[in-house]
Order: structure tokens, then sequence, then C-alpha cells
């Protein structure tokens, strides 16, 4: 456990430091309850002898300076450390992220990694000090008091010797089993919880088909579901967390009943047991005491394996010799196959080639690859078989950089950071100046979006660029691979309706992208007009190319193409009527 | 003395001090009486476990006291004349040992079986309550305020019956037992050992006091820190396409955050070190041995004391600082609870919408608009003095700017709200004489945001008619362009949706809630923007299932793109809440007014 921990972190001195202190105070707290052994024998006498135990006072007057002053001193140090160790895991993670491949950065694993990073994290090192210090503190001082107490009797020194591993067992096992319980809990209490809010969202069904208040049967089945769990769990906690404390109340037991028999057959003498008993209460106390942070324990536990689990991430292989430029914007499949981690193939046997100077449109039903072609080509994952190369260069063997440096995605959805217009056009080239912008803007039709806002280019995006419409946000994007003078551009078309403005002013954005002669540009097309202007069409299908050609050649062939052209052109003039 | 949640340590931390800081819509004080009316469900239950837990603590002293006794005794009697007494005190300590030990069990089962109790009667309460309150509120207040009473506030209930009570009472009881054993030994050594822990929570709470003012810039920085986290991996691709410098700038923000975070909290220290270290050192066992060892001689030098008698203090005297830990755990537990039951009691008081006494039945379904005028804020209207009928068998379009009102007179037909002038009458009746049961299932709403439960393809389809055989949710979902899809499942119509073995697109989850709309037969249709966000791989489809659903009943349609709604038998023309043109295509167009401009500009942007 401790170990798991230490591992975790990438500097470990700080961890080192706190914890060494917390050990060797708790040594010197054991041997300082020793000192009353001496103290006890010289006091206990029927005349409390106070000379002999005045060297004792003295050594325990110092030791306890020397201890409360070590221990006070170290308040600040340990308070300030969960704080500090958060910074280094947080900085590790953030700097260990940034060499996965992007591919992994799927929704999910996005969030629960922001979630890693902040809250897990946070809870996390605070609790290495909160609860592994008391921790270390609740072995490392009863083994001192078990040490102290072989000097006086050894007969009984085994007897906590032995209630130590059984204590420590039985905490295991508790915790173990507390672990499946929460996990079994949670589940139930997600059930739950995800009902209810289903149950919210569906009151419009649920009470036209008369559910409204019953809340339908799987309402109810999750309740009672959760109802019976608890009550299982409650039963299977139950003796393991006694457990625990029973083995430290037996070793209560022998130890009283055995230093009494010692005590009255003789072998003990009364000043010593007395002594004895009261370091013993020391001893059970501090071992019992343990209980308490159990519950403490098995969260750094699972915290630590939820760390783990991102640290584990393999990063994007890199070659061993990479290529560092790409000469031209040639972009090849050959023999392309793919799989995502389950499940069938999402592209078989793909080859294509796109030309710079030209517009290649990618076109097929959802699910039929268009997305996973853009994206191996931005390498967000590497190829089963076959391969992908830019520039005539296989993209394995490209310094990743460098490939990603020739690139820029306009996607359906774009991400803005939560900063000013200008902000997020720099991101492309921090050195660009007012006229490069400005160029930009206007290749890019943001220069419209501009005059509009009061703020022009400061005004801020705010979170994801929220403030700005779906429509706007791609003019900014498309600025962006305009002011990074990216050969590669890979366009994801917005599926969704944009209001007529945007959309034309998008259309010819793209369409100014395409007129440079080094640029090449690979497009999931939505619309008529995209798909007709385009130089190249890729029509697949199951992951499969099925035809290639211009649009002018594949429209009236009757093949996917032609489908799905006339598909878009007949939703554009669906009109209703009862 | 041990107790059964002793908390050696009590210093503050930051985390103790957010749950505290009380949420910002509640005033702290507010909570006792909707604690006490929450939990009147399980006070038997509680008092149980409570008593319970004080016997039980009350029993754990006992061993303590036992070695007490018997050292004092072998002490002051001599080893031999000693034996009885000290025998019987070791059996009471024993056997109170164990029958703490039961004892504590009975008090975790009874809290636990009461907590499962109560949890699962607030959740039933909450889930009634949902069923009867305003569709409305849901929309305004969205599912994020249910999901916080089922899960985080029924877990602070959760803490307070299954741990708060009991630990709380058990922590008092055993620091009570414990000082009066004291104080019957001798009250002056009780007194001065006990003042150690009671300073320790003096500064304790000097601590906090202290620190509330860094909470704000604690908690800032710690959005800031998540902020940043979600930022970058969100953008993480443009951060990576567009190289270091777009990167290094989120990085640079993120590590500003974590600076600003440790500053924040090095800040916070700078301002409780004194406290903190002062805490520190009275909660510590040393420091109550130095003061009983100091006191106890000097007492035993002053002749007020023999010295066996300053043997309790060294072991039970000691061990009291622990208790105290426990007790502010479990305020803190009670404090928590206080506030979120009066969270789930606003939840709880929230109005239900009244039905009416005598409910009436439509006779037929012609939707009249009667002068209906609508407030979400009892202030300005979102609604004004609209008027309009909808003919069976025929389509009315709800088209204007967005703001214009169009969604929210949409959603007073099926009572999400109601008006708050004028009426909404279906086959005469007015919408509010009828039972929801009634006017509910009289009408299908086809939404944008699509909703699903999670149950098989089947029970979905057929929520809303669920003696509907297989061959009638058959031909709905062949109606509605969605069989072929479902057949492909991996179980066919069995197929459990929401749990990800679906995968069904945006596209076909619609058609699925327009196969429930065709199979309920609903003779009113509500279309609200059904078919604005899907990718036109879908579009074409839904469009499909929708000319299927919308044959032959009174449809209302709102719609953004107007070509779509052309061959509509009426438009309404909404601006800023009220009804500004009425006609069909032709003859909005012809009046050139607002609905012309609209129409313009939109074939401008189809056309480019």
């Amino acid at each position: 456990m401790i170990r798991k921990i230490y591992r975790l972190w990438p500097q470990r001195g700080l961890l080192l430091r706190i914890w060494s202190l917390t050990a060797a105070l708790a040594v010197l707290q054991g041997l300082l309850l020793g000192l009353l052994v001496p103290i006890l024998r010289a006091l206990l006498r029927p005349e409390p002898d106070f000379a002999a135990a005045t060297p004792w006072l003295v050594a325990g007057a110092v030791g306890l300076v020397l201890h409360q002053v070590l221990f006070v001193l170290s308040t600040p140090v340990e308070f300030g450390a969960g704080t500090k160790l958060a910074a280094q895991l947080r900085h590790h993670l953030m700097r260990q992220v940034t060499t996965l491949p992007l591919g992994w950065f799927t929704t999910e694993r996005k969030a629960e990694f922001a979630r890693t990073v902040t809250s897990v994290v946070g809870t996390l090192a605070p609790l290495t000090v909160l609860v592994g210090g008391p921790a270390i503190t609740g072995v490392v001082l009863p083994l001192t008091v078990t040490a102290v107490t072989f000097a006086v009797d050894w007969r009984l020194a085994l007897v906590l010797l032995g209630t130590l591993p059984l204590a420590v067992l039985a905490l295991r096992r508790s915790r173990r089993i507390v672990a499946e319980v929460s996990v079994d809990m949670e589940v139930a209490g997600n059930e739950v919880a995800g009902r209810t809010i289903e149950f919210g969202q569906a009151q419009p069904v649920l009470r036209a088909a008369g559910h409204g208040s019953t809340g339908g049967a799987r309402m109810r089945a999750a309740l009672d579901d959760h109802c019976g769990r608890s009550l299982r769990a409650l039963d299977r906690m139950l003796f393991p967390d006694l457990s625990y404390s029973g083995i430290v109340m037996a070793g209560y037991v022998l130890v009283l009943v055995l230093a009494l028999q010692f005590l009255f057959t003789g072998t003990l003498s009364a000043p010593d047991t007395v002594a004895l008993l009261v370091l013993v209460v020391r001893f059970l106390e501090s071992l019992g005491g343990m209980i308490d942070h159990a519950s403490g324990i098995g969260a750094m536990d699972y915290l630590a394996d939820r760390v783990e689990e991102v640290r584990h991430v393999p990063a994007l292989p890199r070659a061993a010799r990479p290529v560092r430029r790409v000469d031209r914007a040639d972009i090849e499949f050959s023999d392309v196959t793919f799989r995502y981690e389950r499940g069938r193939p999402a592209l078989s046997g793909v080859s294509f080639r796109c030309r710079p100077g030209t517009t290649t449109a990618l076109v097929g039903p959802s699910g039929s690859g268009k997305t996973t072609v853009i994206r191996l080509i931005a390498r967000f994952f590497d190829v089963d078989s076959g391969s992908v190369r830019v520039g005539g260069v296989d993209v394995r063997d490209l310094d990743h950089d460098v490939l990603l440096g020739e690139i820029a995605i306009v996607f359906q959805d774009v991400y803005l950071f939560d900063t000013t217009i200008e902000e997020n056009l720099r991101v492309a080239r921090p050195d660009a100046t007012d006229a490069d912008l400005a160029a930009a803007a206007r290749a890019a039709r943001l220069d419209e979006v501009l005059d509009r806002l009061p703020d022009g280019w400061r005004t801020r995006v705010g979170e994801g660029g929220h403030q700005l419409s779906g429509g706007e946000r791609q003019r900014v994007s498309i600025a962006r691979a305009f002011l990074k003078r990216a050969r590669v551009v890979l366009v994801d078309e917005a599926a969704s309706a944009l209001d007529p403005e945007n959309e034309s002013a998008v259309n010819d954005a793209i369409a100014a992208l395409a007129e440079d002669p080094e640029r090449t540009v690979i497009v999931i097309a939505h619309r008529p007009t995209t798909l007709t202007s385009a130089d190249q069409v890729i029509a697949l299908d199951a992951g499969r190319v099925v035809e290639t050609g211009t649009p002018a050649e594949l429209r009236d062939t009757g093949g996917t193409f032609a489908r799905i052209y006339h598909q878009y052109e007949n939703a554009r003039s669906w009109r209703i009527s009862s | 003395m041990t107790t059964n949640t002793a908390r050696a340590d009590v210093s503050p931390t930051v985390d103790d001090q957010r749950k505290q800081s009380p949420d910002e819509e509640v005033p702290q004080l507010i909570g006792i009486g909707a604690t006490a009316r929450l939990l009147r469900p399980v006070w038997p239950h509680l008092i149980a476990c409570a008593t319970f837990s004080a016997v039980a603590a009350a029993a754990g002293a006992v061993p303590f006291v036992a070695i007490a006794e018997i050292s004092r005794v072998l002490v002051t009697e001599g080893t031999e004349a000693a034996s009885a007494t000290v025998w019987a005190w070791a059996g009471a300590g024993a056997a109170c040992a164990w029958l703490r030990l039961l004892l504590l069990g009975l008090s975790t089962h009874v809290g636990h079986k009461a907590d499962t109790q109560l949890v699962r009667h607030l959740r039933l309460r909450i889930v009634r309550h949902l069923g009867v309150v305003p569709l409305g509120w849901f929309r305004a207040v969205g599912s994020g305020r249910v999901k916080k009473a089922v899960n985080e506030d029924l877990e602070a209930m959760h803490e307070l019956v299954a741990h708060a009570v009991g630990g709380l009472v058990g922590a008092v009881t055993s620091i009570l037992v414990g000082v009066g054993y004291l104080v019957s030994v001798d009250w002056r050594m009780a007194l001065v050992t006990l003042a150690v822990p009671a300073l320790g929570v003096l500064s304790y709470r000097w601590g906090m006091r202290s620190l509330s003012a860094q909470i704000p810039r604690l908690l800032a920085a710690e959005s800031q820190i998540s902020a940043a986290s979600v930022e970058y991996v969100d953008g993480i691709s443009v951060v990576k396409t567009f190289g270091g410098g777009g990167g290094g700038r989120v990085l640079d923000r993120f590590a500003d955050a974590v600076r600003e975070h440790v500053a924040a909290h090095n800040a916070w220290l700078a301002g409780v070190r004194a406290s903190s270290m002062l805490n520190r050192a009275l909660g510590s066992e040393l420091t109550v041995l130095a003061v009983v060892l100091a006191a106890g001689l000097g007492f035993v030098g002053a002749g007020w004391l023999r010295f066996p008698d300053v043997l309790p203090f060294l072991v039970v005297g000691i061990g009291l600082p622990t208790s105290f830990g426990p007790v502010l755990h479990g305020a803190h537990g009670v404090r928590m609870a206080r506030v979120a039951a009066g969270s789930i009691e606003r939840l709880l008081a929230q109005e239900p919408l009244p039905e009416p006494a005598n409910p009436r039945r439509p006779t037929g379904h012609r939707v009249e608009l009667d002068r209906v005028t609508f407030s979400y804020d009892g202030v300005s209207n979102a609604v004004e003095e609209i008027s309009a009928v909808c003919e069976p068998g025929t389509v009315t379009a709800i088209v204007g700017p967005s703001g214009a009102g169009k969604s929210t007179l949409a959603s007073l037909v099926p009572r999400f709200y109601d008006v708050t002038g004028g009426a909404i009458r279906i086959g005469g009746v007015d919408v509010r004489q009828m039972s929801s049961a009634t006017l509910l299932s009289s009408m299908s709403l086809v939404f944008q945001d699509v909703v699903l439960l999670r149950d098989t393809v089947r029970e979905n389809i057929r929520i809303g008619r669920p003696d509907a055989t297989h061959e009638e949710v058959l031909q709905a979902a062949k109606a509605a362009q969605v069989h072929d899809v479902i057949e492909r499942l991996p179980h066919g119509y069995d197929t459990m949706l929401g749990t990800g073995e679906s995968g069904l697109s945006g596209g076909e989850q619609q058609r699925l809630t327009i196969a429930r709309a065709i199979l309920s037969g609903a003779p009113i249709v509500i279309l609200d923007e059904a078919t604005a966000s899907l990718d036109p791989d879908s579009e074409a489809a839904v469009q499909q299932a929708l000319t299927e659903l919308v044959a032959g009943r009174t449809v209302l349609v709102i719609a953004h793109r107007l070509h779509t709604i052309t061959a509509a038998d009426q438009i309404l023309v909404l601006d800023r809440g009220r009804l500004v043109e009425t006609g069909t295509h032709q003859e909005l167009l012809a009046r050139n007014g607002l609905y012309a401009r609209m129409w313009r500009a939109q074939r401008n942007g189809d056309n480019a």
C-alpha cells in the first residue's frame, strides 16, 4: 500500500522526508512512553523514591521537548505537503498526457483524465499525509512499545507481537471487503441515480402512459435492488469490521490475564505489572485507532489505482530515426486496414491518393469509415496493416510534431480556448504579424464576424468558444489553418444545419483553402455544393472504398455517391404536410 | 479511550472547511426542522442506534478503568490483599470489552438498516413528487438538481443516519464516562487533564475561523486547475496540431493555476500556522502525559494526592484527546445533513401541477389557442395574446426569430406550464380541466433532445401503449424507418438501450421516438425542431418517418428551415412573443413582411 503510493510520485523526496519524520516521531514517542516503566518502578514503591525517578524524569523531559519541537515545527511542512505533492503529480500527469496518441482522447477518457488531474489527485495527495502519516504511526508506535516491553517481560511482549500481524491481516480483509462492497454499492447507486434522472426527463411520456408517479417497474426495481444490496453489503461488512476490534480486544484480555497470572505467581513485580499495563493501554489505543483510518486507506488505494491507470497508457511509438521534413503534401493510403479496440474493422484494404492543389470529398453512410480516414492521416491511431504516407513517407516514420505541423484539422465541433479570438488564432503561429492575422481572417471570411463584434479581435470566446455560433467557430478554425499555412487540411464538414449566412461563408472559406496549389484538402462532405465542387470523390461503405472518381463521373452511375447525393438533395427539399 | 470512530488528528483540513461552507442557496441555520421531519420514519431505529452506541461507549471505558483500578489497588493494598478485587476488575474489563463489541455491532447494524430504509423512503418520495410537479420545472432546473438530490443530498443523510449519530453519541458518552471517572478519583487533577483537549478544541475553532477568508481563493484556484486541465484535453488535437505555441500557452495556464493553488494554500497556512501548531501540540498524547505527570507529581508533593491516584490519569486521561476528534467529526456530519435536508425539503415543497377535481374528456381534437399569454417570471411575457385554431388533419407551423417564443408556446399545449392568461382548449375542453394522463395521451411530443429509457427497444416503443402486440410494434417501427436498424442490433427488439450495447445514432434514436409516437396513435402531434441537429445521412429517413407520423393528425410544428413548412395549412409568425402574421406560405410571401424577409434570407443561404 505505502509502496504503491510511493511509486506513484515522480519526485519522491518530499514524500520520503515527511514519512520518515513521521516514523521517527513515532519511535521517539514509543520510547518516551517506555520511560514510564523506570519512572513508575521508582514511584510505585511503598515509599515513592523521587531520587531514583529523577534521572528518568529529566531524560523524559528532554525527550519530550525534542519530540514536541520537531512535531510542532513539522506541522506547517506537513500541512503544506499535501498541496505540493498534488502539484508534483499534476504536472507529471499533464506532461504524460501530451505524449499519448490523439486517438486515446475519447470523450469519456477526457472527462476521466480531467477528473483524475483535479479531484482524484486533489484528494489523494492530502490523504498521503493526513492518513498515510497516522497509518505509519499506527504501526511504528505499537512496534516500539512492543520493543520496550521486551526489555521488561518477554512473554507479554510476545503476546503483543502476536496481536500485530493478526490485526493487520484483519484490517486488510476488512478493507478488501469494503472495497468490493463499495464497488457494488456504487453500481447500484448509479443505477438508481440514472433511473431517477431518466425518470425526470421522460415525464411527458411516462405521464401519458399513466406511470407518472409510480416511476414504472424499472425504477421500482432499481430502488429495491439498491435497498437489497445495501442490506447485503451491511451483512458482509459487519463481521470483518468488528473482527479487527475483536482481535485488539482479545489482545487486551490475554495480556491482562497473563500479567495478573505472572504477578500472582511471583514472576512479575507489582510496579512492573502496573507499568506494563499502562504501556499496553497505549499499545492497544494506538493499534485500535487504525480502524478509523481504514476507510481513508481504502480511499487512497482506490485513488492510487485511478492515477496508475492514466500513467500506464502507452505513449505513441516513436521511430528510431524519424524523418524531419515533408517535401510535398501528397497523401497516399495503400491497402490500409484498421480496427478500433473492439469490433469489426473500421477500414479494410483502403487505397487512394490525394495530390497537392486538389480537394477530395469523402462520402458514405454514417459508420462507413470517413472519420477514421482523417484520424489515420493525423496519426490518432496507427494502422493495423498497410500504410499511410504523407509526402511519400510513412507517417510512422515521420517525426510526429513535424507531421502535425503540416496538418490543420477543421472539426465539426470546433474547440476554442477560453480567451480572445486573436489568441485563438495566434495558437497557429505565435509570431504572426497583424497583417498575417488580417489576411487569414479575410480568407476564412472571419472578417465579417470581427466587424460585427464590438470588441473585434479582442472578443472573448468563452468556455469552449461557446460565445460564438457553430459557424463562427468553424470560421475561426479555418482562419487558423490559413495562418498556419498548413499544407494538409482535413475538414469534417458540419453535418447539422448551420444558419444560412454561416453556411455560405464556411463554403467560401473551404473553397479558398483549396486554391493554394501546394495544399491538399480532404473534406468529409455533407452538402451537395461541397460534393459537386470537389476534384475527386472517394465513396466509402462499411470500411471499403466503393467508388473513386470526379463528381460528374459518379453522379449518374447509380452507385453510393449518386444515392447519397440525391438523398442530400431530397432532404433539402422535404416538406411536412398532413 | 478508544471509541468506534476516534480520529486522533483533529487538525483542520481545507476539505472540512469547504464542506462546511454552506451552499450558496442555503442559509446555514435552516434545516434543523427539515432534518427532524425527514428523519421521522426512522426515529425508533435512530434512538436504538444511539442507545446502543452510548452503552457501547460506556462499556468500552470499563477495560481502561479496570486497568487503572487494578494498578491503584495493587499499589495501595499490596499484591496479596488486592487479589480478589484485582480479579473482579479484570473480569469486568474483559466482559465489558466483549459487551462493547457486541453493542457496537448492533448499533452499526441498526444505524445502517435505518439508513437503508430512510434512503429508500426518501427516494420514493422524491420520485413520487417528480411525477406531479409541472413538466416545465424539469426544463427550468435541469436534471442536475434532481441528480444532486438523489445523489449528494441523500449521501449526506446517509452519513448522518449511518455514521454521525452513532459516532457523535458514542464519542460524547465516552468523554462523559471518562471525565466522570476521573472526577471521582480527584476533581482537581481531572480539571487539569481535561484542560488540554479543551484548549485543543478552542484552538481548532480559532484556526477554522481565521481560515474561511482564504477559502474563496483556494476554491478559485482549484476550479482554475480544473478548467485548465479540461481545456487542455478538450483542445488536445488543436494543441497538438498547432504545435508548441498553443499547447505551451494552455500548459502555462495550468502551471499558473497549480502554482496559485500552492500559493493560496500557503497563504492559508500562514494564517493558521500558530493555531494549527498549537492544536497539534495540544492534541498529542505526550502533552497530556507530561501535564498529568507534572501536575500529579506537584499534587503529590503538595500532599493533595497519593501517587497511586495519579495512575488513572495516566491510563484513562491520556486517551481523552482522541475522543474529541469524533465529536468534531460527528458535529460536522450533522451540519452537512442539515444543509442537505433543507435542500431535499425544498425539492419536495415544489408546487404540484393542479389536477382538476372533476376531470373532463375532450370531444374531438381541435386545438384552440385563445388569447394565450404566459410569463416565466411574472414580469415580462414570453408569449402574449396569441389566438389561433388548429383543425384536425392540418399542419400548423410556428416560425420566428430565435427568442420569439415558439418553443414556449408549444410547451403550453401539453401543460409544461400553465398559461398566465387566456386558455388553451382541446376538443373544446380547457387543458387545465383534463387529467394529466388524458391530456398527455392525446398527444405525441417529438423534440430535438431524444429521451430513451434504459429498457429494451420494444418497451421503449410501446411505452405509451404497454398492451401493444409485437405485430403492432413492428408496424410502427417499419413506418418510422427504423425496423431494419433494430433487426441489425445484437438482440433485435430485445436489445437494451442506454447500456452502450445498442450504438444507435442520433437519427436512429429519433426514429425510435417517432415509432413510439406512431404506435401511441395520439391524434395531436407536436414537433419541436425535430430534424435540426441530425446528420444528413439520417435526415432523409427521419423525414420519411415524420411524414408517416403526421398523416391525418392535428400537427403543431416548430421549424427553423422554412422550406420544410411551405406546405403547412397555416403558418404562425411570432416575433418577441407576439403573433405578427398568420397565413399560408403564399399568402405570407405576398404580404412581404417578416416571414418574407426570413424566407429571402434563407434562400440566399441555400443557393450559395
